[in-house]
């Protein structure tokens, strides 16, 4: 089982990682994690009782580039409860890169096969900082650009580590 | 990346749920366990009943079961909406009491991405069928509800009965388009309301119509009990999406059913 701690300006947050039902997604992941990808990257998309997402846009939403993608492992029996980490990604079935998102919701929904036929791989699950989940889960959002919900105070990612 | 996504609301109609349809009931309740929790709107567009005497039919067991199943998707936080079919128009506040739901008039109008979207069972635009205009208009006075709804609840239903026969019979001498909305009452929803979408249901005939620029989409009804086996609703995104989804995920294939048919 590998363990993260991830960083915030708002609290830390640390995740169990189960790399024996999704090995390539945890690879991946831990590849972006030691290149340091995640440091100053924002939870930039947080839609309350569903989920928020970040990993993928600077302060200021300048997007990061994400070489690496993986395959979508959402078929490993692991549900999308709520606060489990998995992976987003876009209506490319395996287009996933670094981009993740905390369920603050059981969102069965999203399982495999989900709307699409695929569904959204999950990865691992908060095991410390729930709360902190929880209060990122109420951040006031708004639309920014072309993107909404928005925190309207960014919540920063200052870095993933593993532990 | 704006996925994963979750609907702002779904639509759903024409259920014509009653004791005699288990599976049809079945799948409207995993539906809502399913479904309908994982939105932020529920709009229930009309015919969800098959038939509704009065308010004072709210503690048959039938009855309470779908309320309380209504009534869990609404204690979630799901926003769920009711406007009244042509079968069932007789919901009251005592069920949207019960049920933890808004009682709406139509037409409504929800607003989604760019998109004015306006909300009909589809009853009140099938303008060329006068014999139903005209039973409609009276069924729809309030002074002419006051009054049937103050005969006792069994006489109600005989009357239902009767006019639940007395449909079924006049069905076969209506022409297809005579059952179906008018172009002329189409246009008139866009236009009164500035909307760019209707959704509705009533005619049974889910599809989507271009109407110039503008799209009208029609839910199916739902039939599990009989053949052939349908049933959908419709999926509204917070950039004003639109999705049609059919009845046909495993999640939701007819299922035998929990309870033994009525005989």
């Amino acid at each position: 089982m590998t363990t993260i701690l991830i960083t915030t300006n708002q609290g830390n947050i640390t995740a169990e990682l189960d790399a024996e039902k999704a090995p390539k997604t945890v690879a991946n992941f831990i590849d972006y994690v030691n290149k340091g990808h995640f440091s100053n990257t924002i939870f930039h998309r947080v839609i309350k009782d569903f989920m928020i997402q970040g990993g993928g846009f600077e302060p200021g939403m300048k997007q990061k580039p994400t070489p690496a993608t993986v395959e979508n492992e959402a078929k490993n029996g692991l549900k999308n409860d709520k606060y489990t980490l998995a992976m987003a990604r876009t209506s490319d079935p395996h287009s996933a890169s670094a981009q993740f998102f905390i369920n603050t919701k059981n969102n069965a929904f999203l399982d495999y096969p989900g709307q699409d036929g695929w569904g959204y791989a999950v990865f691992g699950k908060v095991t410390e900082g729930q709360d902190v989940v929880d209060a990122l889960n109420n951040v006031k959002t708004a639309r920014g650009g072309m993107h909404s919900d928005v925190p309207v105070d960014p919540v920063i990612i200052e870095k993933i580590e593993v532990l | 990346m704006t996925l994963p996504a979750r609907p702002f609301a779904l639509f759903i109609s024409d259920l014509h749920l009653q004791v005699s349809h288990p599976r049809t009931v079945d799948a409207f309740l995993r539906f809502l366990a399913e479904r309908a929790v994982h939105t932020e709107r529920l709009y229930l567009l009309g015919d969800i009943f098959e038939y509704w005497a009065g308010d004072d039919d709210i503690a048959d067991p039938f009855h309470q079961t779908i309320i309380t199943a209504i009534r869990a998707v609404a204690d979630t936080g799901v926003a769920v909406f009711w406007i009244a079919g042509n079968r069932d128009f007789l919901v009251g506040p005592g069920f949207a009491d019960a049920a933890h739901l808004t009682l709406l008039q139509e037409p409504q109008v929800i607003e989604a991405g760019q998109r004015r979207i306006a909300l009909v069972h589809g009853d009140a635009q099938c303008t060329l069928d006068t014999n139903y205009m005209a039973f409609r208009a009276q069924v729809r006075d309030p002074a002419w509800q006051a009054q049937f709804l103050g005969m006792p609840l069994a006489q109600r239903k005989g009357i239902i009965a009767g006019l639940r026969e007395g449909s079924r019979e006049a069905h076969t001498g209506k022409s297809y388009e005579t059952m179906d909305v008018t172009s002329e009452a189409v246009t008139d929803v866009f236009a009164s309301l500035d909307a760019d979408v209707i959704i509705h249901g009533h005619t049974h005939r889910p599809a989507v119509h271009a109407h110039g620029d503008k799209l009208r989409y029609v839910l199916p009804d739902w039939e599990l009990d009989d053949a052939p086996p349908r049933g959908g609703w419709i999926e509204l995104y917070p950039d004003g999406t639109i999705t049609p989804v059919g009845l046909a995920r495993p999640a939701e294939a007819a299922a035998p059913p929990t309870r033994p048919t009525a005989a």
